[in-house]
């Protein structure tokens, strides 16, 4: 009886948006007379910092500094569509729908710009508030004298909305064709677990787990840590405590009190190191790709990798509780087939049949 | 019954056997401490009878008859966070917020009772019983440790909710 250590590693690839597509998500900005940015949008922040992230989108977009723009999506009842935080599509989608707002406001600045420095727009940009001539940039007009003179002097609202939306991409049942892509983009990552397994007692302590997330573009990497880890910690969970209760979805089995559903806390918290890969979307904003929902998927394999990798034994049901870890260690220990002693051995049974050493046999596990 | 909460006496007209969470909540308008589990799983309506940490969901009113209650509101201000809200902020250490009432009270219990710099198996042990969904409960142990060797930025320094009226001279404006 004593304690094994293995260690384990999987990797997943995870879609962006809704499969198929179809699901929009709307933005509309306008600019005070004082050039500051209000954006409207329907993408909602749960904690996991959309809002921030979209700031910096429409702030870096328009040029403007990041506290000159105030994003309201508080009221449902008038906000624009979005589809949801769901589907890890609120820095993508969501995303782009202020992306493209923002630049559609950007022109409007830049043409108002023209009027009143009498250059081209397209010799003009905008940086850290103020609309600047290309090349000499002491001929320039602050972001808030463009709005005021909209406001004042041409009579003009600066604002610009728009959608992100990816049509629906119909799949033909009988040859599997779609005319579009059904995603948007597919992010990677990889997980390294190390777990110790106490094999007189089944239980599995995960002891360290390293993240490796391709992001896209990491708009605001402290955010994206917070998902990584976030998502760790919750996969963790789903590698070893938390479970639907037996003949889910029928309610009549559910645990009836919070601790009967077993959810990681302090106690179940290893060492946790995260790297962030940047392999920019085409289509994100400024190539982003997503951190939501992926962020919990590579950790539960990896872990009942690790615990083959300790003690041996396949735990193919997630997830991996003690009982299962003890009855895969007595099935190993004691191999029964329909009740009678059978013992299946890859390597002796090959070894032992094959003239040439096993070369062309598929290894199947029992 | 009379409690002191943040430092305000009020006299108490719930039935004895109310939990002191719904006392704060609903008679007295103190909605920091969150009705989680409701059973002193989950923590996050821990608040401080007496400067120590108590689950208010399992406290009777009555059993804390006369003691000072501390709660959330009573630790820092929007302009003037406590150095465990403002590494709390710094760290990101609260995602949807929910568990956050809770960590910061038995946190900031935690470091006024160790008086220095806490460790990481004091900050696991003396938030235990606390329950995190969101953050995977490392910057929640980053926060405290920071903020219990005082390395949080200046906390008056932190951006408030209210942006200030830009300077800007309008041309054109009728103003």
């Amino acid at each position: 009886m004593a304690k094994h250590r293995g260690r384990g590693f999987a990797t997943i690839e995870y879609p962006t948006g809704m499969n198929q597509n179809g699901d929009p998500s709307q933005a509309w900005i306008k600019l005070k007379p004082d050039g500051r940015v209000d954006v409207f949008s329907g993408t909602v922040d749960i904690g996991q910092g959309s809002k921030t992230v979209h700031t910096q989108i429409v702030a870096d977009t328009l040029g403007v500094p990041y506290d000159w723009v105030t994003m309201d999506n508080t009221n449902t009842d008038s906000s624009a569509v979005c589809t949801g935080t769901f589907a890890s599509r609120g820095t993508f989608i969501g995303g782009n729908a202020v992306r493209l707002a923002a630049e559609r406001v950007r022109e409007r600045i830049l043409d108002i710009a023209s009027k009143e420095l009498e250059i081209d727009p397209s010799d003009l940009e905008i940086a850290d508030g103020e609309v600047l001539a290309k090349g000499s940039p002491q001929k320039k007009i602050g972001v808030a004298d463009v709005a005021g003179a909209a406001t004042y002097n041409y009579g003009e609202l600066i604002s610009g909305s728009s959608t992100a939306l990816k049509p629906f991409a119909d799949v033909d049942d009988a040859t599997g064709q779609v005319e579009i892509e059904p995603h948007s983009a597919i992010s990677y990552a990889a997980c390294v677990a190390d777990v110790e397994v106490d094999d007189e007692t089944g239980e599995v302590t995960v002891l360290k787990m390293v993240q490796v997330y391709d992001v896209g573009r990491a708009i605001n990497p402290l955010l994206v840590e917070g998902q990584i880890e976030g998502g760790a910690i919750m996969g963790l969970g789903l590698g070893l405590l938390e479970n639907s209760y037996p003949y889910y979805p029928s309610v009549d089995h559910r645990g009836g009190e919070f601790g009967a559903y077993l959810g990681p806390a302090f106690a179940d918290l290893p060492e946790l190191d995260n790297v962030i890969i940047e392999n920019p979307s085409a289509d994100g904003p400024f190539g982003a790709k997503a951190i939501g929902e992926m962020a919990n998927n590579a950790q539960p394999p990896a872990i009942a990798n690790a615990i083959h990798d300790a003690v041996g034994v396949w735990v193919t049901e997630m997830p991996a509780t003690p009982d299962r870890v003890l009855a895969a260690l007595k099935a190993k220990a004691e191999p029964r087939r329909d009740g009678k002693r059978v013992i299946f051995d890859e390597q002796l049974s090959v070894r032992t049949v094959s003239s040439n050493g096993g070369e062309g046999y598929w290894g199947v596990e029992p | 019954m009379r409690l002191t909460v943040n430092g305000i006496e009020s006299e108490i007209s719930s039935p004895p056997l109310t939990p002191l969470l719904h006392v704060l909540r609903d008679e007295l308008d103190v909605t920091s401490p969150k009705a989680g589990c409701q059973q002193g799983g989950c923590g996050t309506c821990t608040v401080l009878v007496d400067g120590e940490p108590r689950r208010s969901c399992l406290t009777p009113v009555a059993a804390v008859d006369g003691a000072s209650i501390t709660t959330l509101e009573g630790v820092g201000e929007p302009e003037r966070l406590s150095p465990v809200q403002a590494a709390f902020y710094e760290k990101y250490a609260a995602q949807c917020g929910f568990c956050t009432p809770g960590m910061i009270m038995a946190a900031t219990a935690l470091i006024d009772r160790k008086g220095g710099p806490v460790e990481r198996d004091e900050v696991l042990e003396a938030l235990g019983g606390h329950y995190c969904r969101c953050t995977g409960y490392v910057k929640i142990v980053d926060a405290v440790m920071a903020a219990s060797r005082g390395e949080v930025g200046d906390v008056q320094d932190l951006p408030v909710s209210e942006a200030g009226e830009p300077s800007v001279e309008v041309h054109g404006s009728p103003a």
